[in-house]
């Protein structure tokens, strides 16, 4: 059955922190509202629609993900949080030794969304001047030694990029689940690493799919949503969107149309061999509850039939 | 100027006295009936873990009047990091002091997710920077560096994350980190920037320290060995930070049952690990040297008074510690205080009770600074 998850704003406010003054008349009682308030607030509203997981995005504008994920899990009891990062952030030893703390506090429910093609700017500005193919070397590194001392007590590593000697975790760190690894790229070097050690490769939705599709793994989708009771009421969002009078995410290459229409996109995809859905919406709280109640019913049984 | 008042928050499980070598809080020694190991119930995992019960610890240090924990990181302890972003919307004044090593970790993510946790506490992020001692635990973390280099990486880690993190864009070249172009986005940058205690006793570290601690942290020692440490401190840096100190405290309502509570602690300590003087144990060598004459019963390890060295036989950690009435161990700190000490690190086992125990019986007690009689902030002022 497929999969759905949200993604979340990369900074934490979502666009939702400026709140315009009442009138004198009107009672205000509003206290400090923190960006993570509204984070937190997303996050239920994902656990309580029925979302499998959320997907806090690497973004270099935005928030830091590791720590987004923590603050989701630690207010849900069934959402999985997909914390994306590149390989550049930390030693590979330290990157699975926070992950195996959260996963030790959240019951497993802790992924990875591991970015390896950055910009070459943008990876500069983290201090990652790594380019081209040595990305994917180095990225396989890092994910073999992650999951080396994440398994084995007694862990040795000597490669190009890391070192370790006499490394692994024990009791009561070692043992937990490994995240979920969650890869992409359809250049030669991301495919094979995707073989190697990804669970789920995730595709944006201008990818030749059946063409990329690296062997022994889920697929996934990025897509971005925007799903009304009828198409034109639809459309209408999206013009409001794009003319920049309502707010929202890009909707390039994503499905838009009634709840039946994109539902109807979603299922070619699911044909196409896509197990697992990022949907793109926004506004946050509202889109998630939206799709959550109109969309996915349609989507479950439908999920249940083709799989 | 007051006095920040820490409690340590125990990340790798806890005893539940002095008075037995046994971990039964967390599941670091085999989970047995009595064991309070949150996440296993019957045999299996249930929905909870370690981290309910460090937050216990968190609020029950909040509520009994500390400003913060530490959260200290070993190979085997759960991640402070990790913790903090788990507990940061479950309390409202709690400072995490977060221990890293900044080898691990590169600068600009130190930067972002410090940020975010900043956004996330608004603004409760203190740092304990670790340098590493150097052995084997290092390339357990994958970290092949030298000691005295570290203390450069140190340097070069914090001139990055400063760099970056009111905007940018900043560029950085140095032995250990290239940054182009960087900068915390809008929105995450100019927030307070989490102060720094930092230690380590070497040349290197205290240099480290002079250019970037807020406080300059260390173990208690007997106090003129604590002062000597000080005054190397001040003397090895144009920047002199303030003074930190981590102790143990062991306080009672009466002397008598203070003593007594280690007396039966030392009772159960294996007689081989007293007769073994040599031991294997940094600690232990250290307090060695501060102990004049035979060790024939716990009071011997009583260097000066209060000032006892034998906590690491009670449990895992540093040697000396604070043994007293509220009184005695209110006075010893005071005295601290004189001696120019502007923040400490308490702890006591088990951590939960005794967070309560000295906040309600023993932070009354101090004076501090500015009630002192002879306060150059009194001085000059009507009586």
């Amino acid at each position: 059955m497929a999969r759905f998850l949200i993604t979340l704003p990369g900074r934490a406010d979502g666009g939702r922190g400026a709140r315009p003054a009442f009138p004198d008349s009107v009672t205000d009682l509003r206290q400090a509202f923190g960006p993570f308030d509204h984070l937190a607030q997303v996050g239920r509203a994902a656990e309580i629609a029925g979302f499998h997981g959320a997907l806090a995005p690497f973004d270099p504008e935005g928030d830091e993900s590791l720590v987004v994920a923590a603050g989701l899990l630690r207010q849900s009891r069934r959402l999985r949080a997909v914390a994306g990062f590149h390989p550049g952030i930390a030693t590979p030893v330290y990157a699975a030794k926070v992950s195996a703390s959260l996963q030790r506090f959240s019951g497993d429910r802790l992924d990875w969304r591991l970015v390896v093609d950055l910009d070459p700017a943008v990876a500069r500005a983290q201090g990652d001047f790594l380019e081209g193919p040595d990305r994917y070397a180095r990225a396989e590194e890092f994910l073999t030694v992650a999951k080396g001392v994440w398994s084995e007590e007694d862990y040795t590593y000597e490669g190009r990029f890391y070192q370790v000697l006499a490394g692994g975790f024990q009791s009561p760190l070692a043992g937990r689940a490994f995240p979920r690894v969650h890869l992409s790229g359809t250049s030669k070097e991301a495919l094979e690493l995707s073989a190697r050690h990804a669970d789920v490769h995730v595709f944006d939705p201008e990818d030749d799919i059946e063409a990329a599709g690296p062997p022994g793994v889920t697929y996934g989708l990025r897509i971005p949503v925007l799903a009304r009771d009828d198409d034109d009421e639809a459309w209408e969002a999206a013009r409001r969107l794009s003319s920049g009078t309502a707010p929202g995410t890009s909707l390039r290459n994503g499905l838009v149309g009634s709840f039946e229409t994109v539902a109807a996109g979603i299922r070619d995809y699911i044909d196409r061999g896509v197990g697992v859905f990022f949907l793109e919406a926004a506004p946050y709280v509202e889109e998630t509850y939206r799709l959550g109640e109109r969309l996915l019913p349609l989507l479950t049984k439908e999920g249940a039939r083709v799989r | 100027m007051s006095v920040d008042i820490y409690w340590r928050v125990g990340t790798h499980g806890d005893q539940p006295s002095l008075r037995r070598r046994v971990v039964s809080r967390g599941e670091w020694a085999p989970v047995v009936p009595g064991s309070l190991a949150p996440g296993v119930r019957d045999g299996e995992r249930d929905d909870y873990s370690y981290v309910e019960h460090m937050g216990d610890v968190a609020r029950a240090s909040e509520i009994s009047g500390f400003v913060g924990g530490l959260l200290p990181s070993f190979p085997n302890t759960d991640d402070p990091w990790a913790t903090a972003a788990t507990l940061a919307r479950e309390t409202t004044t709690y400072r995490f002091m977060i221990a890293f090593q900044p080898g691990f970790l590169h600068p600009v993510q130190a930067a972002r997710m410090s940020a975010s946790l900043q956004r996330a506490t608004g603004g409760r992020l203190v740092y304990n920077i670790i340098s590493g001692g150097g052995g084997p635990d290092q390339l357990w973390w994958g970290d092949k560096v030298e000691h005295d280099d570290r203390y450069a990486r140190t340097s070069e880690f914090l001139d990055v994350l400063r760099g970056v993190w009111n905007g940018g864009p900043f560029d950085f070249d140095g032995r250990f980190y290239k940054v182009a172009g960087a900068g915390l986005p809008e929105g995450l940058a100019g927030q307070p920037f989490p102060e720094i205690y930092f230690s380590g006793s070497s040349r290197a570290a205290i240099d480290a320290a002079g250019r970037h601690a807020d406080y300059y942290l260390s173990w208690l020692e007997p106090f003129h060995a604590l002062t000597e440490k000080f005054d190397q401190v001040r003397a090895n840096s144009d920047r002199a930070p303030k003074f930190a100190v981590r102790i143990d405290v062991l306080a009672r309502e009466t002397e008598e049952e203070a003593w007594d509570e280690i007396r039966r602690g030392w009772d159960n300590i294996d007689p081989t690990v007293l007769r073994d003087a040599t031991g294997d144990s940094i600690g232990w060598q250290r307090s060695r040297s501060f102990v004049t004459g035979a060790v024939n019963g716990y009071r011997d390890l009583e260097v000066t008074p209060n000032v006892w060295g034998g906590f690491h036989l009670l449990r895992g950690g540093p040697a000396f510690g604070l043994v007293g009435s509220y009184g005695q161990v209110a006075e010893r700190l005071d005295e601290l205080i004189d001696l120019g000490v502007g923040a400490f690190i308490l702890a006591g086992v088990p951590h939960l009770e005794e967070a309560y125990r000295v906040g309600e019986n023993v932070l009354p007690l101090l004076r501090g600074h500015d009630l002192r009689i002879d306060s150059p902030l009194l001085e000059g002022t009507p009586s």
